[in-house]
């Protein structure tokens, strides 16, 4: 019973003590920055290994999303929690790639610096009215674009070692500049014909546009909107049809899909394969060549080129 | 410190909140009204981002909000005009409109992120840093806890101003419209609270906390009394306790803060359940009718 009455006093007291309590929160003085080295926390894997390339050693650089979590799906722990608290300055993909993350992100605006690398690149693909694809990374000048960007930012938070930040940027965009040479390079070297990616979800519509690939996604962007039988046949007449040698399966997606596909080929005397696993959301583990960005582009175009070849 | 206290404290303001609606849903044998809102509300979301072309919570909070209303209308309607059980008439209407949701993605949305997870769904998690920030720069605490705060001032206020009419139409419909009380209209009243609670609560803390929130401690209440205040305040008093415990223990393993305090809610009730069950409930006071 006197659990019972402390619970009525209680729920009377409730409304006075949020009350208190927000009066109290009121008016908080904003966050001084800390001595030292910046902390600056992107999301994804991308971003931060982007952002090490400037920074070097004069900030600390740390992504949220752990190698091989799917952005789109990605949930804080505690842990994360005081990360993104902590940061001086936080970086993102945007365009709805960290879904509601990036929604509370972008209200932080008004607290630290919160910097969205893809939100104002020029050519973006539009899906819809104001919907815009978030995969750009898969375009290497796009990703220049967005290294640009994001180095001017740094430039202008941390004037101090703005100058070094501008090197760093300008060493690290070079070495974009023959990656994207390469990439079309090895892309080249496939016949026409042949090249034509087809994977389970639509993450490489940039890089189809930036190299010349046809790209063929069973699954729209959203994960919620299951393939239907049309999009499963239509697809199985496309490679039979084009005599396509090779699908690719996604490091962060099911496969389940696509199986379905390479039976229904092999139903209609196709001859198909996995051609390989490909990095799309999300970089391979920390320490292996797939774990940074350019080892990532390296590896999902040889598996490209070496299976449809 | 003070990220635990906003997660708490939010916690513990759905906790009340649904809970205090959640014993009026038990006592209906509508508990599971939550679980459907939380999928029938697809269609209004997909609605709202076709109309405005954004995926802003504005949008989807409006959408969402109109299709829960629509939902928990329906629902009483086929109770009451086709004489369905409750959970058949629960079951036929979330799984119409969350598939009306899928067919509209797929014919006009299908190369955009609509996911539920992604638009409109929250996380507990993120509390502490979805702040409101006005035109000057001052901080004013996190958003969702100023929403929730209004919601469970409105269901407490309906609550309260209700509260005669909300049992006589819960526990003796018969006798409640003898007297010239319309169930109708206070099912309907019930049900847009309900809806109204539980869209704002999905926003703020996500889907699955809201559920448990709405189920767990009035059921664990109802094992260990059967006087609807009672009920009441115990369901309030566990809430805050289960926002509490979930907490700490979620901080202890590093894990998802919702699914530690929804695991905390089912240890509450089982071990109400294995103390309860060798007691014989007191019996009911004067003043009250019997439960169920």
């Amino acid at each position: 019973m006197f659990a019972l009455t402390m619970g009525i006093r209680y729920q009377h007291g409730l409304v006075i003590v949020i009350c208190l309590i927000m009066c109290i929160s009121c008016g908080q003085p904003q966050q001084a920055m800390r001595d030292g080295k910046p902390y600056i926390l992107a999301t994804t894997g991308m971003i931060a290994d982007m952002l090490l390339h400037i920074t070097g050693d004069s900030a600390t650089v740390e992504a949220l999303m752990a190698p091989g979590v799917d952005p789109h799906l990605y949930k804080a722990s505690q842990g994360d929690l005081a990360k993104i608290l902590k940061a001086d300055y936080l970086f993102y993909n945007g365009l709805h790639l960290e879904g509601k993350l990036g929604s509370i992100l972008e209200k932080q605006r008004r607290i630290k610096p919160v910097i969205a690398i893809a939100d104002r690149l020029p050519g973006l693909i539009e899906l819809d009215r104001n919907s815009y694809d978030p995969h750009i990374w898969f375009d290497v000048s796009l990703w220049k674009a967005a290294t640009a960007h994001a180095t001017a930012q740094l430039a202008k938070l941390d004037s101090g070692n703005a100058a070094y930040y501008r090197a760093n940027g300008q060493a690290y965009m070079a070495q974009l500049d023959s990656l994207d040479a390469w990439v079309r390079m090895r892309i080249n070297t496939l016949p026409e014909d042949r090249r034509v990616l087809v994977t389970a979800h639509d993450a490489f519509n940039y890089f189809g546009r930036a190299y010349g690939m046809e790209v063929k996604g069973l699954q729209g962007i959203s994960t919620l909107a299951e393939f239907g039988l049309q999009d499963v046949s239509a697809l199985v007449n496309y490679i039979v049809e084009r005599q396509i040698p090779a699908v690719f399966v996604e490091s962060s997606v099911s496969d389940r899909a696509l199986k379905a596909v390479l039976a229904g080929v092999q139903e209609r005397g196709g001859t198909v394969h996995i051609g390989g696993q490909l990095f799309s959301d999300a970089m391979g583990a920390r320490g292996t060549p797939q774990g940074t960005y350019m080892g990532m582009v390296k590896h999902n175009v040889n598996t490209m080129v070496n299976a449809l070849l | 410190m003070i990220i635990a206290f906003w997660i708490i404290l939010t916690g513990a303001l759905v906790a009340v909140t649904c809970g205090m609606l959640g014993c009026f849903l038990i006592l209906r044998k509508m508990s599971m009204v939550g679980d459907a809102i939380s999928h029938a509300v697809l269609p209004g979301i997909v609605i709202a981002f076709l109309l405005s072309g954004s995926r802003d919570t504005l949008p989807m909070l409006l959408g969402a909000g109109a299709t829960g209303l629509i939902a928990t209308f329906l629902i009483e309607y086929f109770h009451r005009r086709a004489n369905l059980q409750t959970d058949a008439s629960i079951g036929v209407t979330f799984t119409f409109l969350f598939a009306v949701g899928i067919i509209l993605i797929s014919g006009f949305a299908g190369e955009i992120d609509l996911d539920l997870d992604c638009v409109l769904y929250g996380e507990i998690a993120y509390v502490p840093i979805d702040l409101w920030v006005t035109a000057d720069g001052t901080v004013m605490g996190p958003r969702p806890v100023y929403i929730l705060s209004a919601v469970l001032l409105i269901v407490a206020l309906f609550i309260k101003l209700g509260y005669k009419e909300l049992q006589l139409t819960s526990f003796d419909p018969a006798f409640a419209s003898a007297l010239g009380i319309s169930t109708a209209l206070w099912h309907y009243l019930l049900m847009a609270a309900v809806s109204l609670t539980t869209v704002s609560s999905f926003e703020s803390v996500g889907a699955i906390l809201v559920i448990a929130f709405l189920i767990g401690p009035p059921a664990t209440a109802y094992l260990m009394t059967h006087d609807l205040k009672q009920m009441l305040a115990i369901t309030a008093v566990l809430g805050i306790f289960i926002a509490f415990t979930g907490y700490w223990l979620a901080y202890w393993l590093n894990a998802s803060i919702a699914g530690c305090m929804a695991a905390v809610t089912g240890l509450c009730f089982t071990a109400a359940f294995l103390s309860l069950r060798r007691i014989p409930k007191p019996s009911p006071t004067a003043s009250e009718e019997p439960i169920g």
